[in-house]
């Protein structure tokens, strides 16, 4: 193992030079200066610098803003606490929502009665504009708390355990359940232990929609309401508005499709997810017969009255009362819901689950291919804390491979970070339009709407293609030329307007790629410059040949 | 310990390209290499198009077995009447919003095929589509997609950047994988967008020159396999192409999808495999039965494959459709005048190298003893039988067990969809 590890040290280098030729090399090789450092440090626990901030946090101590940065609680937010209080989607909690999307499917389903054949039409009735305003606008508030927060290692968590605990925005309650999600399951725990995010996930109505688990009971088990349905056969009905079937058999088949909808076993979904994902990791060491046990442990863990945005609720009556055994570990019958507690408890604290996260994090910060130094660090912090996500990270951010001259820049930008880190190059001052979110979507990564629940992908090759490039540099020069409503952009921040293309290349390469800009693309942005005689449209083209270019892609 | 070894053997097979490169990236650049400069000019040769009805389709009402009694007393409210039902052979017949499809199968263009479904259980939409596209049921750690790993093990073709191309925003499942494949959301905006062409040609040549000179990896060889399909583009004209022979799309998304690749198909830009895919199949509630939630979506699904058809003219003589969904629904309708997951669903093969006007397959019947897990329609094709066979006999692969790793082709199973 270890000498695996060195001949891959020794080996980077070299096929570097091979692949990337001598300009690649130079790059990498050259020891950081404080203001790399600062551009490498703003690229990884930030979304980009704004325009002046790889200069402020170069003088005052690069590892200090790191430090800083781990205590986000430390960090005044007032600009993203009043831009907040613009998004309406905030003042309303779950019941609300809930009650507002029945609203919409109600109307939607009454339009269809009416004979209404354009299904496919967006519906444009008040309420349900209201709603999907509501649903753009709370993708709209992840773009913009990412542009504006000061607590930017904070914000980048978020994403993290957004898509690392993904659920799926357009699954039936998840609709109205996901914003609820987000604020109170995901931001208060982001840094925190991982063990309380993880029990506040398992506990929260979106997740156990998400993956089912609400609908997980122990086989033969009956629900309170059924047994009475059972005794009182007109499904609580008050007789005369629906007047029951005359027949037994009728009456006989409408208790039967009743009871046909009750769920009628335990459902594996959340179980399996719960290991694979969330936990110990694929090859983190368990079985099929483990993930039965697990979902036997979940059985009853659900949520009172979904449909109406309802919270979590532990269902005695579903519960597996047997003894279960999970990874060997013997979970005596009788406990109820302090089994899964416990075994939450265990999971989190498991070898496999430290290195499987502990990896995910180093992927995130470091390398698309983690270094294995990088997830030892991690671990070893793990261990020593019991999972407290600030210090495992402190652990990575500190750690040798952070600040080796090969990770830096060796990372793509997802779709998020490209728009993102784009909007704080510019300076730009995002509204609530959900005009970012949309940019966002379009280049692949539409906001909490990844179906499968492993989250966005952290890999380059996912975000790497054709199509997606060309929108990007599309989304670059719409941006920059100030074309995209509810963004305003302040290019002055960035490099005044100047007739000399020196100066503006200068400013450019210094504010926005952080001194990174090649010969080429010097060249090629200052041969489309030399005959545009309008100054401000030349700066706004240069800019947006920079953002749209590949150096902009890296971070 | 124990798990840093388990990571390790794991990665063990990929050793050579996990040295801190990506595979990726150094596959692509292998690519990348052999592509000539010339543009590219085909000639006739197979093309494969998929169709993906994601949310599951009802096959039972797709290609009702009107045949069947059983039919009719599961379905009370939602079967649709045998004076619908177009028929097909006695027994089975088409939705009768599938009729612009029935000349297609009187000319033997289009066959059917019932029963066919995945060897996985699931019920999962996530699970059974990502089974589907990644060929490999019951396995989730496979990275790539089948239509993927064809173009990676039949190389003949590498010489196009439209070779494979998938319509929407996102590459598929499907088509994910080391081979180049092209994501477009819409052709007519597939490139630099600027308001005069002047303008948009120079915005094209500065982006191009600033990733020739400075990008590296994958930047390099996905903005190189862009700029060339922009470069092919511009001599195809995308906004001014029209249907011939009077072909009909319907507005929408799948309409604009396979108009899209009925005009790249006769282009001529190296198109073999595409895909696209369509929503709108997940029937819960109030499915309906001749008209209704299900109907609307079926009447564009049939307009557009014979407009489509209508469309490519004898050139459909090359082309072979294939729609597939991840799994079928229950035999018995639920409460809601609907229908749940269910298992086998049914699937269509439309274009001239179709052994079409059957139905084809091995029908299990609806009787409950025969049924899977005492609910759904059992599964009597493995979907990969009919993928292999279409990938062997029409686009020519030879090398099927790498494209589906773990199974085992076997040409005696192939149900018999493309004329040998």
């Amino acid at each position: 193992m270890r000498q695996y590890n060195r001949m891959k040290s020794r080996l980077i280098p070299l096929l570097l030079t091979v692949v990337c030729g001598p300009s690649g090399l130079g790059a990498q090789a050259r020891p950081l200066t404080p203001r790399d450092s600062a551009l490498h440090a703003l690229n990884r626990l930030a979304y980009g610098p704004r325009p002046g901030e790889i200069d402020r946090v170069a003088r005052g101590g690069v590892l200090r803003w790191v430090d800083a940065q781990l205590a986000p609680d430390k960090i005044d937010d007032q600009t993203v606490s009043r831009r907040e209080r613009e998004f309406d989607v905030l003042k309303y909690d779950r019941g609300d929502l809930a009650q507002l999307y029945a609203e919409v499917q109600r109307a939607q389903q009454e339009r269809k009665r009416m004979g209404d054949t354009a299904a496919d039409k967006p519906d444009s009735s008040p309420i349900a504009v209201k709603g999907r305003r509501f649903a753009a606008q709370f993708q709209q508030l992840a773009v913009v708390r990412a542009a504006l927060s000061e607590r930017q290692l904070y914000e980048v968590m978020v994403d993290f355990w957004t898509n690392h605990f993904n659920v799926y925005f357009a699954k039936g309650a998840d609709r109205f359940l996901t914003p609820d999600y987000i604020e109170h399951t995901l931001r208060p725990h982001a840094m925190g232990r991982f063990e309380d995010l993880l029990i506040a996930t398992a506990e929260s109505p979106a997740m156990l929609f998400y993956l089912d688990n609400w609908e997980s009971v122990a086989p033969g088990s009956t629900p309170p309401a059924a047994m009475r349905l059972q005794a009182r056969p007109f499904l609580g009905r008050r007789p005369g508005l629906f007047p029951p079937p005359r027949d037994p058999a009728g009456r006989d088949s409408l208790r039967q499709r009743a009871l046909a909808r009750a769920p009628k076993g335990i459902n594996e979904n959340y179980a399996r997810e719960l290991l694979e994902l969330h936990t110990l990791g694929v090859d983190g060491g368990y079985d099929q017969h483990d993930v039965i046990e697990v979902a036997r442990i979940f059985t009853g863990w659900s949520i009172r009255r979904p449909q109406q945005g309802g919270d979590f609720e532990f269902h005695d009556w579903a519960h597996d009362t047997g003894d279960k055994q999970v990874l060997g570990i013997e979970f005596e019958r009788g406990h109820g819901m302090d089994e899964g507690i416990r075994l939450l408890k265990l999971l989190a604290n498991h070898p496999a689950t430290m290195h499987h996260i502990g990896r995910k994090l180093c992927q995130r910060f470091v390398n698309d291919d983690p270094p294995d130094g990088c997830v030892d660090d991690a671990v070893a912090a793990w261990q020593r804390t019991h999972g407290d996500i600030r210090e495992v990270l402190r652990a990575i951010l500190h750690g040798p491979d952070f600040w080796a001259p090969a990770n830096v820049r060796a990372k793509v930008k997802t779709p998020l970070e490209f728009v993102v880190s784009a909007t704080r190059a510019v300076a730009a001052e995002p509204d609530t339009t959900p005009r970012l979110a949309q940019v966002v979507a379009r280049l692949g990564e539409p906001l909490y709407l990844h179906v499968a629940p492993d989250g966005y992908p952290e890999r380059e090759d996912a975000w790497v293609n054709s199509g997606a490039l060309l929108d990007r540099m599309n989304a670059a020069v719409a941006l920059a030329a100030g074309r995209l409503p509810g963004t305003v952009v302040t290019l002055d921040s960035v490099a005044p307007v100047s007739a000399d293309p020196g100066q503006l290349l200068a400013g450019i390469d210094a504010g926005i790629l952080g001194g990174t800009m090649s010969a080429n693309t010097k060249r090629v942005i200052g041969g489309q410059l030399s005959d545009i005689s309008d100054p401000v449209q030349a700066r706004a083209l240069a800019v947006g040949l920079a953002i749209g270019g590949p150096e902009f892609q890296r971070r | 310990m124990t798990i840093s070894r388990r990571v390790f053997v794991k990665s063990g097979g990929l050793a050579l390209f996990s040295l801190g490169l990506d595979p990726l990236f150094l596959a692509r650049a292998a690519y990348a290499a052999n592509l000539p400069a010339a543009p590219f000019r085909a000639l006739s040769r197979p093309i494969l198009v998929c169709l993906f009805q994601r949310g599951a389709v009802d096959g039972l009402n797709m290609i009702v077995p009107h045949g069947d009694p059983r039919y009719y007393s599961e379905r009370p409210r939602i079967a649709v009447p045998g004076s619908d039902v177009i028929d097909l052979d006695g027994y089975f017949g088409l939705h009768p919003r599938l009729a612009p499809l029935k000349p297609l199968w009187d000319s033997k263009r289009l066959a059917a095929i019932h029963a066919i479904g995945s060897p996985d259980a699931t019920r999962s939409h996530f699970d059974a589509q990502d089974y589907m596209e990644s060929g490999t049921p019951g396995v989730k750690a496979t990275p790539d997609g089948w239509l993927n790993r064809y173009c990676q093990h039949d190389r003949e073709h590498q010489d196009t950047p439209f070779r494979a191309v998938a319509f929407g925003p996102e590459l598929p499942r499907i088509l994910a994988g080391t081979a180049p494949s092209l994501a477009i959301a819409d052709l007519k905006a597939f490139g630099l967008r600027a308001p005069q062409p002047a303008a948009r040609d120079r915005l094209t040549r500065a982006f191009e020159e600033l990733y020739a000179g400075s990008a590296t990896g994958l930047l390099s060889t996905s903005s190189q396999e862009a700029f060339q399909a922009v470069q092919t583009l511009q001599r195809v004209d995308p906004t001014q192409y029209q249907p011939a022979n009077g072909a009909d799309y319907p507005r929408g998304r799948l309409g604009k999808a396979m108009l899209e690749i009925a005009q790249l198909i006769k282009a001529d830009v190296g198109l073999q495999v595409a895909f696209a895919d369509v929503t709108g199949w997940d029937t819960h509630v109030n499915q309906g039965a001749s008209e209704g939630q299900l109907a609307a979506r079926l009447a564009e699904l049939g307009q557009t494959l014979a407009a489509f058809a209508q469309d490519l003219g004898e050139k459909l003589d090359d082309v072979v459709v294939l729609t597939m969904s991840e799994f079928g629904r229950t035999v018995r309708e639920n409460g809601n005048s609907g229908t749940d997951h269910g298992h086998a669903t049914a699937m269509l093969v439309l274009g001239g190298p179709v052994n079409g006007g059957r139905m084809l397959g091995k029908w299990p019947g609806l009787d409950p003893a025969n049924r899977f897990e005492g609910r759904d329609v059992a599964v009597t094709t493995d979907f990969r039988d009919l993928f292999a066979e279409v990938l062997a006999r029409h686009l020519g692969a030879r090398d099927l067990s790498a494209i589906f790793p773990g199974f085992t082709p076997d040409p005696t199973r192939f149900p018999g969809a493309i004329s040998v």
